[in-house]
């Protein structure tokens, strides 16, 4: 299933989330997934997202998908963000998540080598559906507060981003630094994408 | 209009019982305080100008309709005040359902039935407008449920108005268009129900200036009319596989009925017995989705499952749930529930909700997980549930069952295990239901005993009664006496004193 859906994406006029001329400001509406390992702390970045520094609520019970609304100056967004399973064994089936993403979120623990590396599996993942044009994507190295447990350098990171053409950014969830950054960064591409 | 207020009133006066024509008649409240002969006229009247208004309406909309053709061929402009009806409903069907619903109403208001209703006091152009009784070919497989739908979505729409009526006339003709194309594959039919979205909501958009929240409110309301309508032809069509995807599913979910809990991870405590509630009420919501009609509803009722695993999960866990407790949970629940046509109410979703509502907002993203718990469901296999593959395909064959890996295939034994049984309330369940069962088969004996001995008394009284005959027969067996020849006077004992026969005497002459 699904693979009509995807069609229709591509041909452009139909898909979902429509620029919307107001009198002052745009509105636009940006779905944004999120993925990575189990445990790399994507639920963490979401709940920080959603609640800190931009007044959010919580919608739901659960934690795995967050609406959030930024105003910038000229523009209004709407986010929502869709968390996905990040166990080794969904993987064949995340694909249905991130049809019609404006966003994806690949997050790695900087002091878990492992989730690393399935982070540039995702990314493999995410290009085979996506040109990277169309779709912002950002490398995220989340747990940033553990840096004397690093084993995947900024550098490192940074490279890669750098080689695939993704924004990067390095956070930490708990402390909630370089968060709002990271949305901020998202934010201007997705301006411009429109 | 103002007549009929009047006789809202309790108290009559002898007057107004007249017609009020002044002819001098009684006239009826149900012709408009006519008597009969007045009304006759004045109806065939108002009926001549309402046709002849259909037709007028019928033909303006042709032109209109033929302009924003024309423009949007030309150059995609178009006046913003006018909406016009969309370029897929095309000429012919249109005016031919303008035709017919000119047909359904002359032969309705000659029935008595509208003469007595109390709608039909409302003045006929209104009618015209809201057009309430749907053509016959779909007034046929109409419900109850969808009249009553009917009825929300006309009322809903007066809210709106200009457009309101717009959006009706549209949806009713689109309607009507589909009712003539059964015969297309799904996927066609899904693109025609789609492209017809599509057109409503951007005249819609530029209607209402860019108010996207009031279009999604009009659109809602649009797509439950109309799924509702078409759900019985669009639902599982013979045309797709539909059918034999859901039963390979089912057949799926019932081969894994042995997965529990732990193999999926599931962070879910069903001991707790606010816990299981939520699991319970969970299932009962995704089996529900199959009851509803229409996209949203069954989108509504895969959030409400949701939500009440979302529930379940932070009761366990005392903290909120993440994606990575929610999909295995998910999963979980689907085999639980082993939701009735699981797929065709997949791909009916998929192929006829409104696609915004699918891709985005929290109905969709409940949608998608649930889309891919299916997806899992169907590739499961040793590795994703931690399992050797060997014990695997001896589960999937019903070899063996994880729980109790002593049972070797068999019934479990009636004698009901005092301590394990406690635990679990379902396998309490069980054997008292083995209990029953084995009752019953012991008393199904008991009665086919009887049955026996009754046969055999049956038989040996049989046997008792011919005997008893023969005996009876043998000692007082049948002798015929001949008669003896009897005279008349035989038995007469008095013969002696009768005076002797006349004898005749010969008289010589």
């Amino acid at each position: 299933m699904g693979k009509r859906t995807r069609m229709r994406e591509s041909t452009g006029p139909r898909s979902p989330g429509p620029t919307t001329p107001t009198r002052d400001t745009r509105t636009i509406r940006a779905k944004m997934v999120l993925l990575g390992s189990s445990g790399v702390g994507k639920s963490s970045l979401a709940l920080r997202f959603s609640k800190d520094e931009f007044k959010g609520t919580l919608p739901t019970v659960g934690c795995a998908y967050f609406t959030q609304v930024v105003c910038l100056s000229d523009v209004t967004f709407h986010f929502e963000i869709w968390d996905t399973a990040g166990q080794e064994k969904y993987h064949s089936v995340t694909p249905l998540y991130y049809r019609g993403a404006h966003a994806a979120l690949v997050v790695y623990d900087i002091s878990k080598r492992e989730s690393f590396i399935r982070a540039q599996m995702w990314l493999r993942e995410l290009e085979k559906h996506y040109i990277p044009a169309s779709t912002v994507m950002v490398l995220v190295g989340n747990k940033g507060d553990l840096s004397e447990l690093c084993q995947v350098t900024l550098q490192e990171g940074h490279s890669l981003a750098v080689d695939r053409g993704l924004l990067f950014m390095e956070t930490s969830a708990k402390s909630g630094n370089q968060v709002s950054e990271l949305m901020l960064a998202i934010d201007r591409p997705l301006e411009g994408s429109r | 209009m103002s007549q009929r207020k009047e006789r809202r009133g309790i108290h009559v006066d002898q007057s107004e019982l007249h017609c009020n024509k002044g002819c001098g008649y009684y006239g009826n409240a149900a012709w408009q305080g006519l008597c009969s002969k007045c009304w006759r006229e004045e109806y065939q009247r108002a009926r001549q100008k309402q046709i002849q208004e259909d037709w007028a309406l019928a033909e303006k909309l042709q032109r209109e309709e033929e302009v924003a053709y024309a423009s949007i061929q030309g150059a995609q402009s178009q006046p913003l005040s006018q909406p016009q009806a969309p370029p897929q409903a095309s000429l012919a069907p249109f005016s031919k359902f303008e035709e017919k619903k000119t047909n359904e109403k002359t032969r309705k208001v000659t029935t008595v039935k509208k003469f007595f209703s109390p709608s039909s006091r409302t003045a006929p152009k209104k009618e015209n407008q809201e057009g309430k009784t749907p053509s016959p070919s779909i007034s046929r497989q109409s419900s109850i449920e969808t009249d009553r739908v009917s009825r929300d979505f006309v009322d809903f729409l007066k809210t709106l108005h200009k457009p309101g009526r717009e959006v009706h006339k549209q949806s009713r003709a689109f309607i009507e268009i589909m009712a003539n194309k059964k015969d297309l594959s799904a996927d066609e039919l899904s693109e025609c129900v789609q492209d017809f979205y599509q057109n409503l909501s951007d005249r819609l958009m530029t209607h209402f200036k860019g108010s996207s929240e009031r279009v999604e409110r009009v659109m809602d309301e649009v797509e439950k009319y109309i799924m509702t309508r078409l759900y019985k032809s669009v639902f599982c069509p013979e045309t797709t596989d539909d059918e034999e995807k859901d039963l390979a599913t089912q057949n799926r979910i019932r081969a894994l009925h042995w997965v529990d809990i732990q193999m999926l991870c599931v962070p879910v405590d069903e001991e707790i017995p606010e816990v299981s509630d939520n699991v319970v009420k969970a299932i009962t919501d995704v089996i529900e989705m199959d009851s509803k009609r229409v996209p949203r509803d069954k989108l509504a009722c895969i959030t409400r499952c949701s939500k009440h695993i979302f529930s379940a999960i932070k009761i366990t866990k005392s903290e909120p749930a993440s994606a990575d407790d929610f999909l295995p949970t998910l999963i979980y629940i689907v085999l639980k529930a082993n939701p009735p046509r699981l797929q065709s109410n997949i791909q009916y979703i998929t192929r006829f909700c409104n696609p915004s509502r699918l891709m985005t907002g929290e109905d969709g993203y409940y949608f998608t997980n649930l889309c891919c718990a299916v997806a899992f469901i169907e590739k499961l296999d040793a590795q994703s549930l931690n399992l050797d593959p060997e014990d695997f395909e001896r589960y999937m064959s019903g070899q063996t069952s994880p729980r109790r890996p002593e049972a070797d295939g068999g019934w479990p034994q009636v004698d009901p295990p005092t301590g394990s049984a406690a635990s679990s309330p379902a396998l309490t369940q069980v054997y008292q239901n083995l209990d029953l069962l084995s009752g019953m088969g012991s008393r199904q004996d008991r009665v086919l005993e009887g049955v026996q001995s009754l046969q055999r008394d049956l038989i040996t009284w049989q046997e008792s009664v011919e005997r008893e005959v023969q005996e009876i027969l043998e000692k007082y067996p049948l002798e015929i006496r001949l008669p003896a020849p009897s005279a008349i006077d035989s038995d007469n004992v008095e013969n002696d004193r009768l005076p002797p026969p006349l004898t005749p005497q010969v008289f010589a002459g």
